[in-house]
């Protein structure tokens, strides 16, 4: 029986709690270490690791590099492990500075200065972006599962009609007035970036109503590139559908919200190459 | 003097526990928090309405709890009322949260402890031979489950909703989804009703052999629901003496008055007490201010809880009992609410953003939760988490003094110990992420 391990750095779980709606491995895989449901206190020699978190402290590096060691495969999972997440919003300078000198504590594991990726500091055999990635995914990447076909994008899996006539001029706020439901949230003013996240969450959030903020991470047509093509290709969906001011655009899309998906490009977040798209699910 | 550190596993998060011993005395019991992202300082600047997305990823087993507080925090300040529908979905998203939560506690974190064995997950053919009999791990993950799709309803998604907006919900509930929901509800009800039934069961036989529920002093307790059942949307805390009287009620935005919070160098948490006094939250403060649950199942087994153990009740291992309780609870409550009408009203009321101050309460699993933000030009200057298990922190350390004194004697170190630290901690079920985040 494979055997599998999940090493949690500093993240919310949410991955490990998505992992548990994806009952299907208990019967053909075996978990023998995740701190979250099993007392054990090292991590074992295993087929699979997956990493789910940011590396926060001193304490994540150790873990992480000791578990790597006993690993043949390592998945980092969900969009902490990949880009640091929401977290990486502490990596702002001034953020930082404050969060360091009021935070650190004298006898509990030291911060880190930046909040980093798990490929910052050893290699990586496949990437599941998401925040937290399905169970479907997470069988997906458990099983390698051949018949596991995702949408190119979460536009292609989301199924609202785009429509020439209604071109909004302003952004509305994401949280502000109903949501008509069979029409393109971007139409309707929103900023959804569903047209250049990958597919494979079967568009929930924007099939519920909610803009899109790029979770999954870019899209193939992306991922091998930097932030800067993507800026201007966003720009381009809005001005096709919109008239919407573009700065008003640039703007918006370095708002927080969107550091789930814009940390996930290696050079936004300063250093690393981009990743290989084969290695993404 | 002799230190000794237990690390902590079936919680979420990362802590241990570290007892100091001097000539067998045990002279101190600490609880350690350490994980820290800084929520409360990299949120500043964030534009205000970006908050019920960016802090449900505070924690992804609270989730939902910091999503409703983020939205309830802005229609604080905004002074805004959302419609009575989208009060009652977002009740749903609460009821979904605590299925799924008091589910994992009970049968993933602590029913280990029961049965002796490290994980449900991981069991030898030996161990599994009870365990499998009862068929417990495939049924633990199918009552988890329906929370996480009641929390996908209600949310939209399935960890970190989305649907809960400033001034309601983005849509109601059709009543064709309604109705598989309730269904699955339907069937799941049972199989928790038997799981908590054998839980209880070995609860006892645990009893026996430790000879112990947790003795501890008992304590004040705090919690925001109602004087007669539960109400997770009520907008006061109430904290309940010792011998069961109601010392204090007030709202989110008076907590300071009854509260004081401090740091440690010790832990990334901090510690909350009231007046001076250890608090407790979860599930026990709850069951000990409810009157009746007002849904039979969760009624007879209230009963028999009272019975046994009185009200109030201040047994550490008993706040296991009333997840048990809550569990059953928050199925047949989400059954009655899918049974209504949930779409067609109007869901949502328009809003005006300004600038001001607000404070979003909800009664999380653990206990309640207060949001507080200060928007100046629309984005957040100031953000505050007011986190369950803060409350909870001089509680765990009492408690992990009595079981240290216990079993540490001028001659020896019971083994025991180790499993006995778990089990006191488990108890309070505390999340880490949340407490630091």
């Amino acid at each position: 029986m494979i055997r599998f391990a999940v090493l949690q750095l500093s993240g919310c779980a949410g991955c490990e709690v998505s992992l548990l709606n994806a009952g299907a491995w208990l019967d053909r895989y075996r978990l023998v270490y995740m701190p979250l449901v099993i007392s054990a206190y090292d991590v074992p020699e295993v087929d699979i690791l997956l990493v789910s978190g940011g590396i926060r402290t001193d304490e994540d590096l150790y873990n992480l590099r000791r578990a790597v060691g006993r690993s043949r495969q390592v998945v980092a999972v969900g969009t902490c492990a990949i880009s640091g997440g929401v977290a990486n919003l502490g990596n702002r300078d001034d953020v930082r500075e404050l969060f360091l000198s009021q935070a650190e504590r004298l006898h509990v594991p030291r911060l880190l200065p930046r909040c980093q990726p798990i490929d910052a500091v050893t290699h990586v055999d496949r990437y599941l972006p998401g925040c937290p990635p399905t169970p479907e995914l997470f069988m997906a990447v458990l099983f390698d599962d051949p018949n596991f076909k995702p949408g190119k994008s979460v536009c292609q899996e989301c199924g609202r009609a785009k429509s020439k006539e209604m071109r909004p001029e302003r952004l509305a706020g994401s949280q502000q007035g109903s949501i008509s439901p069979d029409i393109c949230l971007i139409n309707q003013g929103y900023l959804c970036i569903g047209s250049s996240t990958r597919g494979g969450c079967r568009a929930i959030c924007t099939i519920a109503g909610h803009p899109c903020v790029g979770c999954r991470g870019p899209s193939d047509a992306f991922i091998e590139k930097e932030s800067e093509a993507w800026f201007v290709s966003i720009q381009r969906v809005f001005a096709s559908l919109t008239d919407i001011p573009a700065a008003e655009i640039d703007a918006a899309l370095r708002s927080p919200q969107l550091a789930l998906f814009l940390f996930q490009f290696s050079d936004y977040a300063g250093g690393g190459s981009p990743r290989p798209k084969e290695k993404v699910l | 003097m002799a230190t000794l550190t237990f690390p902590l596993s079936r919680i979420e998060g990362h802590a241990r526990v570290v007892i100091e011993v001097h000539g067998g005395e045990v002279v101190s019991a600490s609880f350690q928090a350490m994980e820290m992202r800084g929520f409360g300082y990299f949120v500043q600047g964030t534009p205000a309405e970006q908050m019920p997305v960016i802090v449900p990823r505070i924690c992804g087993v609270c989730s939902t709890a910091h999503h409703v507080a983020a939205v309830k925090a802005l229609e604080d300040a905004y002074g805004i009322t959302p419609p009575p529908l989208a009060r009652k979905i977002r009740e749903l998203l609460l009821l979904g949260q605590l299925i799924q939560n008091q589910a994992t506690s009970l049968f993933i974190f602590t029913m280990p402890d029961r049965l002796n064995v490290d994980s449900i997950f991981s069991l030898s053919e030996e161990e599994a031979a009870g365990a499998v009999q009862h068929g417990i791990p495939i049924r633990a993950l199918q009552v988890r489950k329906t929370g996480t799709d009641l929390i996908t309803l209600a949310g939209g998604q399935f960890i970190h909703p989305i649907k809960a907006v400033i001034g309601g919900v983005s849509s109601g509930i059709p009543a064709e989804a309604a109705e598989t929901m309730r269904n699955r509800l339907v069937e799941a009800l049972p199989v928790a009703c038997d799981l908590f039934s054998y839980y209880w069961e070995t609860s006892l036989a645990l009893r026996e052999r430790i000879g112990t529920w947790g003795d501890d002093a008992p304590a004040c307790y705090i919690a925001s629901t109602g004087d007669i059942h539960p109400n997770y949307d009520s907008d006061s805390l109430h904290v309940q003496a010792p011998d069961g009287t109601i010392h204090d009620r007030f709202s989110a935005r008076n907590f300071r008055d009854y509260l004081s919070y401090q740091e440690t160098e010790y832990s990334y948490a901090g510690q909350t007490s009231y007046r001076g006094e250890v608090l407790r939250a979860n599930s026990l403060a709850r069951i000990n201010m409810t009157c009746i649950m007002a849904t039979p199942r969760a009624d007879q087994f209230l009963a028999r809880f009272q019975k046994m153990y009185g009200q109030p009740a201040h047994a550490i291992l008993l706040f296991d009992l009333c997840r048990g309780i809550e569990l059953v609870y928050a199925l047949e409550r989400a059954i009655e609410i899918l049974a209504e009408p949930l779409d067609g009203e109007v869901t949502l009321v328009p809003h005006e953003p300004r600038d001001g101050e607000g404070y979003g309460l909800v009664e999380a699993p653990r206990g309640p939760l207060i949001h507080h933000y200060t928007i100046e030009k629309g984005l957040i200057s100031q953000a505050e988490f007011i986190i369950p298990t803060v409350h909870n922190m001089l509680a765990i350390e009492r408690a992990l003094r009595v079981a240290a004194n216990r079993y540490i004697t001028p001659e020896l170190v019971n083994l025991e110990l180790e499993r006995a630290v778990g089990r006191v901690v488990r108890a309070f079920d505390p999340c880490i992420a949340c407490a630091t985040h």
